[in-house]
């Protein structure tokens, strides 16, 4: 444990001097508050914007709080996808390519600690981000808009938390058996599409497919119950990632005993 | 301009602070930095003029870790 926490103590300390700790909660915190903000000026914005006809009368619907929060959690889809597959897919794979991997593992340090040491601290960096991010699109939406009840926050931050933590933890799976870092972030991206793809396509067959979370946390705040399998998906995604971790421990100490 | 408000600047205000945070970090990083994957001063350049995406493709794609 001790071991597992010095570990850990590097991996964050080198997270902290290559900025990550800096950049990556920045990053979630714009990517989140400018929905809510660009919502509530869109009249104004496409006023000052000019190209109306004269005389031209647009009636924007106000939409609902929880709507304006919905759609700043979908920014994560796309854009939060994205980031934190980059941030992730040299974790391991760098410090191989480097040699940094084997100087560390001829000391007695066990593969788990040295894998689970690194998926936990980008877990740690990707849920602070997050969190604080959706934090501030809360408040933003509750500032301009009306304020959504914290549960239905903290529910929302929490489902869609999993979907986040299970596209974490396949980035860091691919890490333990491809060497080079944009060949996983190409598969890892690529497979995230396709499933949400097949996912969307066959919701009825697939509804526990973790790729349905980010709908699901839709349906959720707009009417502020559980969708049906909601929960089943949130059940299998836990259990993916605990079976892809076990996966990713296996499959890099057989890679680097091979060595 | 005058549709945009007081209260809209106080809402906006935070955003450009968070841009401008960004791109204070990563030019003191490029600066410091001994090396950098391509010139130095491209990517002043990309972080000053591209708006968030300035900074994240630097960070991601322009740091040199070893």
């Amino acid at each position: 444990m001790s071991q597992w926490l010095i570990l850990l103590q590097k991996e964050l300390l080198e997270n902290v001097r290559n900025f990550k700790w800096i950049w990556v909660p920045l990053v979630f915190i714009i990517l989140a508050i400018q929905q809510p903000i660009t919502m509530y000026y869109m009249p104004q914005i496409l006023e000052s914007v000019g190209g109306l006809p004269e005389g031209a009368v647009f009636d924007f619907p106000v939409p609902s709080a929880e709507e304006v929060l919905a759609t700043s959690l979908t920014q994560y889809n796309s854009l939060g996808v994205l980031i934190i597959v980059l941030i992730t897919m040299g974790v391991i794979a760098a410090e191989r390519k480097s040699g940094v991997a084997a100087m560390i593992l001829v000391k007695p340090v066990s593969y788990t600690s040295f894998v689970t040491s690194k998926w936990f601290s980008v877990l740690l960096l990707v849920w602070a981000s997050y969190f604080i991010g959706y934090l501030g699109a809360w408040y933003y939406t509750g500032v301009l808009f009306e304020f959504v009840s914290f549960s239905i926050f903290m529910q929302s931050f929490l489902m869609y938390g999993v979907w986040l933590t299970f596209v974490l933890t396949f980035t860091v799976f691919l890490n333990t058996f491809l060497k080079s870092s944009g060949l996983i972030a190409f598969i890892s991206l690529g497979s995230i599409i396709i499933m949400s793809l097949i996912s969307s396509i066959l919701s009825n067959a697939l509804s526990w497919s973790p790729a349905l979370l980010g709908g699901y946390v839709t349906e959720f705040i707009m009417f502020a119950q559980m969708p049906d399998g909601a929960v089943i998906s949130m059940v299998v995604s836990i259990a993916v990632i605990g079976i892809m971790l076990l996966l990713s421990v296996l499959l890099f100490r057989k890679n680097e005993l091979a060595e | 301009m005058d549709v945009i408000s007081n209260t809209m600047w106080l809402m906006i205000i935070p955003l450009i602070l968070i841009q401008l945070i960004l791109m204070v970090v990563s030019i003191f990083d490029i600066v410091r930095n001994e090396q950098t994957n391509g010139p130095k001063w491209v990517w002043v350049l990309v972080v000053i003029f591209i708006n968030l995406i300035g900074p994240i493709l630097y960070f991601i794609l322009g740091r040199r870790n070893d």
